[in-house]
C-alpha cells in the first residue's frame, strides 16, 4: 500500500464519518431579530424568551436525537436588512426563521419564505412569526409555511372591550387614535367594525405618523373635544407614553384601552398616570393561580427577569412548537419542514395560562387573553413601581380569537 | 375659537422648545461652520443627568447642574476632539460629531438600559395653570416655555449688548482680524460650544421629565432641530426662532384639520372621483402633520436656499 492510496482510503474513510453524522441532522432555527440600533428593546426581549424556550426543549433532548442549533441574525430595525438577513440564513442551513417585532419586517419575511418555498420544493423554510401582529400576515398574506404565535389587532380590541364592557368601565362612547401603518389601520379597522355590536360608538378616529411626534396635545385636544369615555389605541413605545403623558396633562377623564402597556419602562415613566388604564394581553403572573407564578418564578430564575410584554406569547409558541416536534418521528433521517408544520397544526399544549393550539385555516394561534389593569393591589409590581397589571377578564382561546379572514386562501402541500 | 387658541399656545410652547435645542446648533455653525451632529446628544445627555442628579439634589438643583456638566462635556468635547480634526475640513468634522452621536446614545444604553427612565415632573409641579376649551392646560409647559424665552432674552442680549457678544459676532465674520486685535479665537470658539451644549443641556433636563427620557430621544429630536435651522437659515438665532414657532404652530393647527385633497376637488366637482382612486387623495392633514416641517422645509429650500433669516452665502 503505497503512502498516496493510503491517504485516499483514509479522505474516503473521513468522508463516510462525516455522512453518517450528517444523517443525524440538528434542526437549524435561524431568529432574525432587531438586536442593535433604536429599536432593539424589544428584538432582545425576543431573543431572551426564544434563548429560554429553545434551551427547556434542548435539555429535554433537543430534536431528531440532536440539540436544536439556534442561530441569531441582526436585521438592524427594517424589512431591507431582513430579507438580506433571512436569505443569509437560509444559504446557512436554517430551516426555521424565528421573527416577532415590527409588522413591516414579518410582511417582507413572510413573503421571501413563500417565494423561497416555491422555488425550493423539498427544502421548504417554515416562518414561525412571534408577535408581528398585522392581520394581513394571516390574511391576504397567509401561506402554509408562515405560523402567528402572538395575538392579532382583532383579538386584542375583541377582548380588550369585551372585558371592560363586563367590568363597566367601557362607558359608550368611544375614540381610536392609531399610528398610520398596517398595525395602526387594523386596529382602528378593528374597533370601528366591533362597535356595534360590543356596544360602544366611535365617535371620531385619528390616524398619525409612527414614532416622529414628540407633542400629542393637539391630539388630546381633539381626543377632549370628543367627549368619549375610552380611548383605543394600538400605540407602542414613545407614541403611547407620551400620548398618555399628554392627556394626563391635560386632564382628560378618559381611559386608554391599549394592546402594549405592559412595554417595560412604560408604567415606571408613565407612574401614576397609567393608573386604571387598560390592556389586553395573552399572559398575567396572577391570571391562572400557581401555574402561571410558578412559570414566572422559573423565567426570572433563567432570565432575570419577569417574563413580561412580547416574551410569554414567544415561550408559549415555542411550547406548542416543541410539543409539535415530539410528534414527528425522523428516526435521525433528514429534516422534513412540511412535517414539523403538518404537527404544529396539530398539536396542542396546556402553558401555564391554559390550553393552546395552532388554527389550520390561516395559521393564528388560539390561546387565553387576559384582560388587565393597571393598579396598586396587583401582586407583581412593574418596573420596580408600586403599580403592577392587575387581572380583570380572562377569556379563552375560542372567545379571543377572530373569525378566519375571507382573504386567506392557502394552498396546502401535496 | 378655545380649541384653536389652545392649539396656538400647545405650538408656540413646543416651538420653544425646539428654539432651545436648535440655538446652540444654529449658534455653533454660525460661528465654526461645524454642522453639529452630536448636538442632539446634548439634549439627552442633560436629560440623563438631570435624572441622575434628581434624587441627590432635588428637581431645582437637577436642571441647572445638569446642564453645567453638559456644557463641560461639549467644551472638552470642542477642546480634545474637534479642534484637531478642524483642520482636515468640514466633511471630517462632520463625521467625527456623528460618530460621537452613535457613541454617546450607545453609553446610555449601557448605562441606563434599552427602555425609558423613570424621569419625571416633580408632583409639586404638576397641577394645571389655567382652564381652556374644557381641558385644563399644565403649568410645566408654560414652565418650560418661560425657560426658553429667558434663555432667548439672555442670548440676544449677551450678543448685542455687551463686550463678549462684539467678539463673538465679529470672530464669526472675520476671524483672523478679531486674533490679530489680540482676541482669543479657539477660546471664544470653545465657549460659543460650551453654551450651545448648555442650552441643549437645559432643554433636555427640562423637557426629559415632561415628555419620555429614553435612549432615542436624541434622534427624534435631533432631525427636527435641523430642519429647525435649515428653515430659519443656518447661523441665525433670530432665524431659528421663527422656524421654531413656526413650525410647532404649523404642526399644532394641522392635527386638526380634516381636509384631504379629495376634499378640496370637491369644490370643482371632482371630490368623488378622487375618493374612488383613494391613496394619496383621501389623505387628511391631520394624519401627516409630523410630515409638514418637513414640506416647509423643501419649500424654504426653493424659494430661499439661504432659509428665512440667512445670510446669502
Amino acid at each position: 500500500m503505497t503512502f498516496n492510496a493510503f491517504l485516499r482510503a483514509g479522505v474516503a474513510c473521513a468522508t463516510i464519518a462525516l455522512a453518517g453524522a450528517a444523517a443525524a441532522e440538528p434542526l437549524k432555527i435561524a431568529l432574525v431579530e432587531t438586536l442593535s440600533g433604536p429599536q432593539a428593546s424589544t428584538g432582545l426581549l425576543y431573543r431572551t424568551a426564544v434563548q429560554y424556550q429553545i434551551g427547556k426543549i434542548n435539555a429535554a433532548g433537543g430534536f431528531n436525537g440532536e440539540k436544536i442549533a439556534l442561530v441569531e441574525y441582526d436585521n438592524q430595525g427594517g424589512p431591507v436588512g431582513a430579507a438580506d438577513r433571512v436569505k443569509a440564513a437560509i444559504a446557512d442551513g436554517a430551516q426555521i426563521i424565528l421573527q416577532g417585532s415590527s409588522s413591516a419586517v414579518a410582511g417582507q419575511i413572510t413573503e421571501d419564505v413563500r417565494k423561497f418555498n416555491l422555488r425550493n420544493k423539498g427544502k421548504e423554510v417554515l416562518y414561525l412569526n412571534l408577535g408581528a401582529e398585522a392581520l394581513e400576515l394571516t390574511g391576504a398574506k397567509c401561506h402554509f409555511y408562515h405560523f402567528r404565535f402572538s395575538p392579532n389587532a382583532a383579538i386584542r380590541f375583541k377582548t380588550v372591550a369585551l372585558g371592560m364592557k363586563g367590568k363597566g368601565i367601557l362607558g359608550t362612547r368611544a375614540y381610536a387614535i392609531d399610528q398610520n401603518y398596517s398595525w395602526g389601520v387594523d386596529v382602528e379597522n378593528t374597533v370601528v367594525a366591533n362597535a356595534k355590536e360590543i356596544g360602544y360608538e366611535v365617535v371620531d378616529k385619528t390616524l398619525h405618523e409612527v414614532n416622529k411626534i414628540q407633542d400629542f396635545s393637539p391630539y388630546v385636544a381633539k381626543i377632549q373635544a370628543a367627549n368619549v369615555d375610552t380611548v383605543f389605541t394600538g400605540n407602542w413605545s414613545n407614541d403611547l407614553l407620551l400620548l398618555m403623558k399628554a392627556a394626563s396633562g391635560a386632564g382628560l377623564k378618559a381611559r386608554f384601552a391599549t394592546a402594549f402597556l405592559d412595554q417595560p419602562g412604560n408604567i415606571g415613566n408613565a407612574g401614576a398616570i397609567a393608573e386604571g388604564h387598560v390592556v389586553s394581553t395573552p399572559f398575567n403572573p396572577e391570571a391562572n393561580g400557581d401555574a402561571t407564578r410558578v412559570f414566572a418564578e422559573d423565567y426570572k430564575a433563567v432570565t432575570g427577569h419577569y417574563p413580561a410584554y412580547v416574551e410569554p406569547a414567544a415561550v408559549f409558541g415555542l411550547m406548542l412548537f416543541g410539543e409539535a416536534l415530539k410528534d414527528v418521528k425522523l428516526d435521525g433521517g433528514k429534516i422534513d419542514t412540511t412535517k414539523i408544520a403538518l404537527s404544529i397544526e396539530k398539536a396542542t399544549v396546556k402553558t401555564p395560562m391554559g390550553d393552546y393550539s395552532m388554527r389550520s385555516d390561516d395559521h393564528q394561534a388560539q390561546f387565553p387573553m387576559v384582560v388587565q389593569t393597571v393598579s396598586k393591589e396587583a401582586k407583581v409590581k412593574a418596573d420596580g413601581t408600586e403599580f403592577g397589571f392587575l387581572p380583570i377578564k380572562s377569556f379563552t382561546g375560542a372567545e379571543s380569537i377572530d373569525p378566519v379572514q375571507s382573504t386567506c386562501s392557502m394552498q396546502r402541500p401535496g | 375659537m378655545d380649541q384653536i387658541l389652545f392649539a396656538l399656545l400647545n405650538g408656540a410652547i413646543y416651538g420653544l422648545l425646539l428654539f432651545m435645542v436648535s440655538a446652540g446648533l444654529t449658534l455653533i455653525f454660525g460661528m465654526m461652520g461645524v454642522l453639529n451632529f452630536a448636538h442632539a446628544s446634548f439634549y439627552m445627555l442633560g436629560a440623563y443627568l438631570a435624572y441622575t442628579l434628581q434624587p441627590l439634589t432635588g428637581f431645582w438643583l437637577a436642571i441647572i447642574l445638569a446642564p453645567l456638566i453638559v456644557a463641560g462635556l461639549g467644551i472638552l468635547v470642542e477642546r480634545v476632539i474637534l479642534r484637531r480634526v478642524h483642520a482636515y475640513g468640514h466633511a471630517h468634522e462632520l463625521l467625527v460629531t456623528f460618530g460621537l452621536s452613535v457613541v454617546i446614545a450607545e453609553i446610555i444604553k449601557i448605562f441606563y438600559g434599552n427602555f425609558p427612565v423613570e424621569y419625571r415632573v416633580p408632583a409639586e409641579l404638576q397641577f394645571s395653570a389655567f382652564e381652556i376649551g374644557g381641558g385644563s392646560y399644565p403649568f410645566y409647559r408654560l414652565f418650560m416655555g418661560g425657560v426658553a424665552l429667558m434663555m432667548f432674552a439672555l442670548l440676544y442680549l449677551m450678543l448685542t449688548r455687551t463686550r463678549i457678544g462684539i467678539v463673538v459676532r465679529s470672530a464669526i465674520y472675520r476671524p483672523r482680524m478679531v486674533e490679530a486685535l489680540g482676541h482669543n479665537v479657539p477660546m471664544v470658539f470653545m465657549g460659543v460650544f460650551g453654551v450651545g451644549a448648555f442650552l441643549a443641556g437645559l432643554a433636555g433636563a427640562v423637557a426629559g421629565a415632561f415628555y419620555t427620557t429614553n435612549p432615542n430621544m436624541a434622534l427624534e429630536l435631533g432631525v427636527m432641530v435641523f430642519v429647525v435651522v435649515v428653515v430659519g437659515g443656518l447661523g441665525s438665532l433670530g432665524g431659528a426662532m421663527i422656524a421654531s414657532l413656526l413650525i410647532g404652530v404649523v404642526t399644532s393647527l394641522a392635527v386638526g384639520v380634516k381636509v384631504s385633497i379629495a376634499s378640496l376637488l370637491d369644490f370643482i366637482g371632482l371630490g368623488d372621483l378622487a375618493r374612488d382612486v383613494g391613496g394619496i387623495f383621501v389623505l387628511e392633514l391631520s394624519s401627516v402633520a409630523a410630515t409638514l416641517p418637513f414640506f416647509l422645509m423643501l419649500l424654504v429650500l426653493l424659494a430661499r436656499p439661504s432659509g428665512l433669516l440667512g445670510e446669502k452665502e
